[in-house]
């Protein structure tokens, strides 16, 4: 590409510049106008979703007129009258003995409760099966094994009114961890106080909360990187509106997923970052493969240990291969090959993995490779664009593979990612021409094999010249004593 | 410099006047060849601090890939030259390959004893060196395969590790970028001796210097 960048060249591409410009005006201001009608429609929706979810009266007395009015206002002082009696003593301080030992707080704030989003909604839509009668009471107490049991028992409650939100909680990493027991992984409520709702939209950099509570390390990796710092500051990219990223805005705030798979992080980059391929590619030979292959953080991050992750891929699929329900894990697979006297290689799985088909037939499975940063931590370090770094030898020098790590990655059920080391010479054995075919880092792990025979090459290049000189003299002083 | 007197018979040699019958390589195939010749020492130098960044750093990583493309897409273009002219012209006769093989395999064995014995013997070559039948049949052979296929496929797959997006489809379909880069770097490998035993057989004229200076002045001596 930059063979085109001459001069001359820059100069006929003026015209069609100036012709795409007064387009894009036209189309801007389309778009500007279409947009704030968008705007106003989704305004309107989302005042309506408000209701719709706010509201716990039944849907009856939802129909429209004005009779229905006055239904609604007679419901919610039933509520508030409900609810004042179960303030009237869980207002208090109160607290109750679990099996573990642990005491658990039956305290209601009442004014935080009243004042925020919940508090016209009735006690009993979420602790259903107490009532004035069913109220538990020492003779018939309710026995909860722990706080967090009770949290994650609770937590369908949610569903009730928050569906999509709920949803959207339902396929995310968090969920997933949730129901296969983990004790940290969090519900509705780790993040949101059910008795004093917030909207979480407003949550401050610098504190980190709730996200903090458990990715602490990376929180504090963020908060010093150019967006942390970018959003303490109220930085905005290209003087638009878009703010300095926090957690939510990359990682999405209840479909919560793990970034590292796939092109999911980079498009996530990109989402704001639009002009990064033409920006690369004015520099970088090949940017576009470039940006394929390398996370956004092997550079942006300077000081990250970086990494060769290869991961199996389904080409018929045209996905990376996940590890199935109740499939033997990799670590596994690894350690029976290891036992077995093949090498703990990804290589060996790659080849267990290609002729294991479904339906018998042979499966199509390749070896792909990405330049990673080594910890979520180490991602979450971007530094300001100007110490980016740009020393093209700390991937394509040979020796740089020294300071470098080739794990073997593939994805859990949950949707994480599981790595494993492997032996650095994965990647410039012979056999990796067939099996990890689509990537080779020029210079960085080039093939053994190759160095010997360059080396034969240049000693017959010097072999050959002195040996026939060498040779032709003797037998010319031969022919020359013969003929004396 | 040497004394004035060998100097100036060291120069005649250079400039004799030109006898048609042994104007050998036309200014096309000069310029193409030592055009050539500079092109593969540099891609060939290039190519070695590209793939050996740890023992050498006489140019940085970009430097050095960003000259190899350069000089790469100026040694394709300069393909052309010798492409265009031979196609162009009645001196293709030159590459004409010998299709009978007893006469092929006993000109062959001939210039093989020759190199090896008869050269030293101060004898001559049992190949005459003429316009239209400038090669022996071992050059002959060796010229074609190395022109017309050999250096098209470093040309191709050079090209291809140049643009490997846009070039996605044929990477894929010769098994991927690492097969495409082994054979670069075969043929690369191929050409560090090839490159080194051609300067050294350019001397072995009838005297040293004579086939460089046929080379520079397309005349062979007399």
């Amino acid at each position: 590409m930059m063979f085109w960048k001459t001069p001359g060249n820059n100069r006929a591409i003026l015209p069609v510049l100036a012709v795409l410009a007064v387009c894009s005006i036209i189309f801007g201001g389309v778009q500007l106008a279409v947009s704030a009608q968008v705007a106003t429609a989704n305004e309107s929706a989302a005042q309506e979703t408000t209701v719709a979810e706010k509201t716990t009266l039944t849907p009856d007395a939802l129909v429209i007129g004005e009779e229905t009015a006055i239904d609604v206002k007679s419901e919610l002082e039933k509520i508030l009258k409900k609810n004042s009696k179960c303030l009237r003593c869980h207002g208090r301080e109160k607290t109750k003995l679990l099996e573990n030992g642990q005491e658990m707080s039956l305290q209601v704030h009442k004014d935080d409760y009243l004042g925020s989003a919940h508090g016209d909604v009735s006690c009993v839509s979420c602790h259903t099966g107490i009532g004035n009668r069913k109220h538990p009471s020492k003779k018939t107490n309710i026995s909860i094994n722990s706080e967090r049991e009770y949290s994650v028992e609770m937590n369908e409650s949610c569903r009730q009114c928050h569906k999509q939100k709920f949803t959207q909680y339902k396929g995310s990493v968090h969920s997933a961890l949730v129901a296969q027991g983990s004790e940290k992984a969090p519900v509705c409520t780790s993040c949101h106080n059910p008795h004093a709702p917030v909207s979480m939209a407003n949550y401050q950099a610098e504190t980190g909360l709730p996200c903090k509570n458990c990715h602490e390390n990376i929180f504090n990796a963020y908060s010093v990187s150019v967006h942390g710092q970018g959003r303490i500051n109220g930085n905005t990219i290209r003087d638009s509106h878009i703010q300095s990223p926090i957690c939510s805005d990359c990682h999405k705030s209840h479909e919560v997923t793990a970034l590292a798979i796939g092109d999911v992080l980079r498009s996530t980059c990109i989402a704001c970052h639009e002009n990064v391929t033409l920006l690369h590619s004015q520099w970088l030979p090949n940017a576009g493969t470039h940006l394929d292959i390398v996370s956004c953080a092997v550079c942006h991050a300077p000081f990250a240990q970086r990494r060769f992750d290869l991961h199996l891929y389904d080409n018929v699929n045209q996905a990376p291969v996940a590890q199935q329900e109740g499939e033997e894990p990799l670590q596994q697979q690894l350690q029976a090959i290891a036992e077995e006297g093949g090498s703990e290689d990804p290589l060996e799985i790659w080849k267990a993995r290609s002729d294991y088909g479904q339906q018998g037939q042979k499966a199509d499975i390749s070896l792909r490779s990405r330049m990673e940063v080594m910890s979520g931590v180490a991602a979450h370090q971007i530094a300001n664009k100007s110490f980016a770094v740009r020393t093209c030898d700390s991937c394509h020098e040979p020796g740089s593979r020294k300071s470098q790590n080739v794990t073997v990655s593939i994805t859990q059920p949950d949707g994480r990612k599981q790595s494993f080391e492997a032996d650095r010479e994965v990647l410039s054995n012979v056999s990796a021409i067939n099996s990890i075919s689509d990537f080779y880092a020029l210079g960085g792990n080039p093939n053994k094999i190759l160095d010997y025979l360059l080396l034969l090459s240049l000693f017959a290049g010097v072999a050959v010249p002195v040996g026939h000189f060498t040779v032709g003299k003797m037998i010319k002083e031969k022919l020359d004593r013969g003929e004396q | 410099m040497s004394t004035g007197h060998s100097g100036q018979k060291e120069l005649e040699g250079w400039i004799k006047p030109p006898n048609p019958e042994l104007y050998i390589n036309p200014l096309p195939v000069r310029i193409w060849h030592w055009l050539n010749a500079l092109g593969f020492v540099v891609l060939i130098l290039t190519g070695i601090q590209i793939r050996y960044a740890n023992l050498f750093n006489v140019l940085s990583f970009e430097t050095a890939v960003k000259t190899h493309n350069w000089v790469a897409f100026t040694v394709i273009a300069n393909y052309f030259v010798w492409l265009g002219f031979y196609l162009f012209s009645d001196k293709i006769t030159v590459y004409h390959p010998e299709l009978n093989m007893r006469k092929f395999f006993d000109k062959a064995f001939k210039q093989i004893i020759y190199y090896s014995y008869g050269i030293f013997r101060g004898e001559k070559s049992p190949h005459k060196v003429q316009p239209y039948d400038k090669f022996n049949p071992m050059q002959s052979i060796t010229y074609q395969i190395v022109m017309l296929l050999v250096v098209p496929i470093q040309f191709i797959t050079g090209i291809m590790m140049w643009d490997i997006k846009r070039f996605e489809a044929p990477i894929a379909f010769l098994g991927g970028i690492r097969s495409v880069d082994t054979v670069h770097v075969l043929i690369f490998i191929f050409f560090v001796s090839f490159t080194m035993i051609h300067a050294y057989m350019g001397a072995l004229g009838h005297t040293p210097s004579a086939h460089f200076k046929e080379m520079f002045t397309g005349y062979e001596e007399e």
